[in-house]
């Protein structure tokens, strides 16, 4: 019992210092780099409870992050619709349509159809956004939308993206957790056995696909009042890498590997952004290496290491 | 209807093409269930090599083709032998697959971004002129791109049919155990079709390469419509992908003569989302 | 001939063989007896390299097969007919045995082979060119049999042979093995429930329960009965 103790008393740590960063002393660029933390480890996570957990091999959900953010965005810009409606309308619209369209086919069939609708269904958006120009602004994309309240700060937008973020975890960790989780880490050590228990993997699997979508497409949202802009190249090839280097740099499957792989991605990033050209050479390479040498991500580190320190210490008090 | 007539002549030319390109991705599906998600960019790597050879050396076009394949081929072996043959041992190897091979394909993609540098290249046309039969006009060039796809496709089906290794990829694609037990040595056959399927792709890149222009992304358009051709005909079907290119390719041409070449796309993915509810096992193949 | 000695054998975490010891000499038909899921066919993939043993010795020919990968030891002569057959269904009967002459020593023979199976199954003569996706339970062991047959092996282990086939196919399934025994002195090891056909066949029979051998006997030294009182 003794290790779950320190891990909630260091992830507590964590969550206070967040709180209290934005008074020692943060830079409005940390804060920025702190607010994409927040809304790509919720992408992040909602992918990696697909996934992961689910067995749902999407590779859409950045398509589905960015119909969130476009639905949000046209509602208040054009509309006048207030932030608090325009968020969770943007998660149901983006829930309904991939449901549909994509959850629907797509979940009756085996992993890789999956993988190939989503990635077609993804590499679509954009010409359907360069179609309907009017409304969406074509390449240009959407500028100047409202923020989530008048005369919003950095800190303002911190604080709100932040609470989010607690929210859609909190959520996550329920359903992990919950009688779906369990079905699911039956479906996926023992699918036999899930049917003997009367698993529906199909049904199941449709309530992630909704639910994760319907945050996904909710993040998006949060992501264009946070910011202030999208445009198609949130559908480019990079968010994308970045987002699949989160989850398998973090560890798939694992509740806080996404969390942490966002935020040494984000953080990492400006980084990278030294390397200029280069740059998704080496991402390429990172997730190429990551899956083939080290397929459990951070998260199998620390539970090495936590390993070997209890050996130690298992060593060193005598047995009795 | 000369419009149409014409639309249908060059349909049928990409769908050959088309089909090329689709050829490599089912051969090492169908083999190992392997989804390639870095088939674009391998495509591309062929072209490109062969463009290099030919413009930078001024070796001529045959010996810079066969140059490029026999690296292809190489490729796709040491591919096998050190990334995909670890990740094969594995559970969950049907995903990790998929990411390392997208992965690699970005690497890949960026590698010749630097090598090449971003601007666009073309490898010279086999023959100039036109052939005109009536209102009908077609280069020569692509009567030739047409006679070199069937004699590919021609040539792979013999050796399936016909030759030792050819018979051991088709067994097994279909019972890797039953494979195991008649003697064929697994690992072997899994990296000679990656070796195969790498040769073809590349040289789908160097048909495509001398038909529209190359740069280090368009890769991924192409592997795209792999995606649709493959899952159309059936994943793993070669015969399957053969059809469902031509198919594809008129329809391609049709809609861009009718509706604009912006709704080829969305006419693509709706086709795609049809054939996945009403047959997924796709028109010709026979299992899901 | 086949000489296995102390032979553990795991499904990941589940050990599935205890310390099996077995041997079969030239020219014995040996059967190998037991309850279901006691480790029968587990014996016979670790023995033919489906299923790699964690530890102990398998010595074929004088030589340590152990732990060699699947292809190698066809090449050394020895055949296994897996129980779920594992035919490629969409190849005609015909290609279905040539792909059993794949290892190189076997291709020289090819024609002589072919003839053998098709002397010993008539009914794969008449169907050589219908797909093995068509054929009905019998003629598909037929096929799995003769493409053992085609690899000109030395030793041939067969999985429960008539498992799921009608009375009269279980008989010529049956008569034909016998055949193969005594038309070309083929060293036999075989998996059986229908204890009866198969001890009327064996020298020797072995009883494996729980993963470990139980008995060993010869064929005048045992009764049906006392076999079947041992799976209880």
């Amino acid at each position: 019992m003794k290790h779950v103790n320190w891990k909630f008393a260091l992830a507590v740590l964590v969550l206070v210092f967040i709180l209290l960063y934005p008074w020692l002393g943060a830079s409005s660029y940390t804060k920025h780099l702190f607010i994409l933390f927040f809304i790509w480890s919720i992408v992040a996570a909602n992918w990696n409870l697909m996934m992961g957990y689910a067995g749902i091999n999407s590779l859409g959900n950045i398509g589905f992050m960015a119909i969130g953010g476009y639905t949000a965005g046209i509602l208040a810009k054009s509309l006048g619709v207030p932030p608090f409606l325009t968020i969770p309308i943007a998660g149901i619209v983006t829930s309904a349509v991939v449901t549909l369209a994509l959850g629907l086919p797509a979940l009756r069939l085996s992993g890789i159809y999956i993988a190939l609708l989503t990635l077609i269904f993804a590499d679509t958006l954009p010409s359907l956004l360069t179609q309907t120009r009017e409304i969406t602004g074509g390449a240009m994309g959407l500028h100047e939308i409202p923020p989530f309240y008048p005369g919003m700060d950095k800190t303002g937008a911190y604080y709100i993206c932040f609470v989010f973020f607690l929210v859609v975890l909190f959520i996550i960790y329920r359903i992990v957790h919950s009688p779906t989780g369990m079905a699911f880490v039956a479906l996926r050590d023992s699918e036999n056995f899930a049917y003997c228990l009367g698993v529906n993997k199909f049904r199941e699997r449709l309530k992630v696909f909704a639910l994760s979508s319907l945050l996904t497409g909710a993040a998006g949202g949060m992501y264009v009042h946070a910011l202030g802009d999208i445009s198609p190249t949130t559908l480019g090839i990079e968010p994308f890498l970045l987002t699949i280097a989160m989850i398998e740099l973090g560890g798939v499957g694992t509740f806080l590997g996404p969390i942490l792989g966002a935020a040494v991605i984000v953080f990492g990033n400006e980084f990278l952004r030294l390397a200029g050209t280069l740059r998704l050479t080496l991402l390429g390479a990172l997730i190429c290496t990551i899956i083939l040498f080290y397929p459990g991500g951070v998260i199998q580190l620390f539970h090495t290491i936590e390993h070997r320190v209890e050996r130690l210490l298992n060593r060193k008090t005598p047995t009795t | 209807m000369e419009n149409l007539v014409n639309a249908l002549v060059s349909g049928l030319i990409s769908g050959s093409l088309y089909a090329t390109m689709a050829l490599g991705l089912t051969i090492i599906y169908g083999v190992s269930r392997v989804f390639n998600f870095g088939h674009g960019v391998i495509a591309v790597i062929g072209a490109y090599i062969t463009w290099y050879l030919l413009s930078v050396f001024g070796v001529p076009f045959l010996p810079a083709t066969l140059l490029s394949l026999a690296f292809m081929a190489s490729f796709g072996w040491l591919v096998y032998r050190f990334t995909m043959s670890p990740l094969l041992k594995k559970p969950n190897w049907e995903f990790s697959t998929v990411l390392f091979m997208l992965g690699a394909g970005i690497l890949l993609e960026n590698v010749v971004l630097q090598v090449f540098g971003p601007r666009v290249k073309s490898i010279p046309v086999l023959v100039d002129g036109a052939l005109k039969v009536g209102f009908i006009q077609i280069n020569w060039h692509e009567v030739a791109l047409m006679g070199i796809v069937l004699v590919v496709i021609a040539a792979l089906s013999l050796f399936f049919k016909y030759t030792r290794t050819g018979q051991a990829m088709r067994a097994v694609a279909q019972s890797i155990p039953g494979a195991q037990v008649v003697g064929i040595n697994i690992e072997q056959i899994f990296g000679l079709t990656f070796a195969l399927a790498f040769t073809v792709t590349g040289f789908s890149g160097i048909l495509l390469g001398t038909k529209y222009y190359l740069n280090p992304h368009v890769g991924w358009e192409w592997m795209v419509k792999g995606f649709v051709i493959v899952t159309f005909g059936g994943l793993g079907s070669t015969s399957g992908a053969v059809v469902a290119a031509l198919v594809l390719g008129l329809v391609e041409a049709v809609a861009t003569l009718y509706f604009g070449a912006i709704w080829v796309w969305p006419i693509w993915f709706v086709l795609f989302l049809i054939v996945l509810l009403l047959r997924p096992q796709g028109i010709l193949g026979g299992r899901t | 001939m086949l000489t296995v000695r102390e032979l553990d054998c795991f499904y990941s975490d589940l050990q599935v063989l205890r310390g099996v010891s077995l041997d079969v000499g030239e020219g014995e038909v040996v059967a190998l007896f037991g309850p279901n899921g006691h480790g029968k066919s587990t014996l016979l993939k670790a023995i033919c390299g489906l299923q790699p043993p964690k530890r102990g010795s398998i010595r074929f020919k004088g030589e340590e097969i152990a732990g060699l990968p699947a292809h190698q030891i066809v090449e050394r002569g020895l055949a296994y007919i897996p129980e779920e057959r594992h035919l490629f269904s969409d190849m005609t009967v015909l290609e279905n045995l040539y792909l059993g002459a794949y290892p190189r020593h076997a291709r020289p023979v090819l024609k002589k082979n072919l003839e053998f199976v098709f002397h010993i199954f008539p009914r794969l003569a008449e169907r050589r060119h219908q797909l093995c996706s068509t054929l009905s339970g019998g003629e598909a062991r037929m096929v799995a049999i003769g493409r053992g047959l085609m690899s000109e092996t030395s030793l041939l282990m067969v999985d429960e042979p008539s498992i799921g086939l009608s009375p009269g196919m279980k008989m010529a399934v049956f008569d034909a093995i016998r055949q193969i025994h005594c038309e070309r002195g083929m060293t036999i090891l075989i998996v059986e429930q229908e204890i009866q056909h198969a001890l009327e066949m064996s020298d020797r029979i072995y009883l494996i329960k729980k993963g470990q051998i139980a008995f060993e006997r010869r064929r005048e030294e045992v009764q049906v009965d006392e076999i079947e009182r041992a799976y209880f």
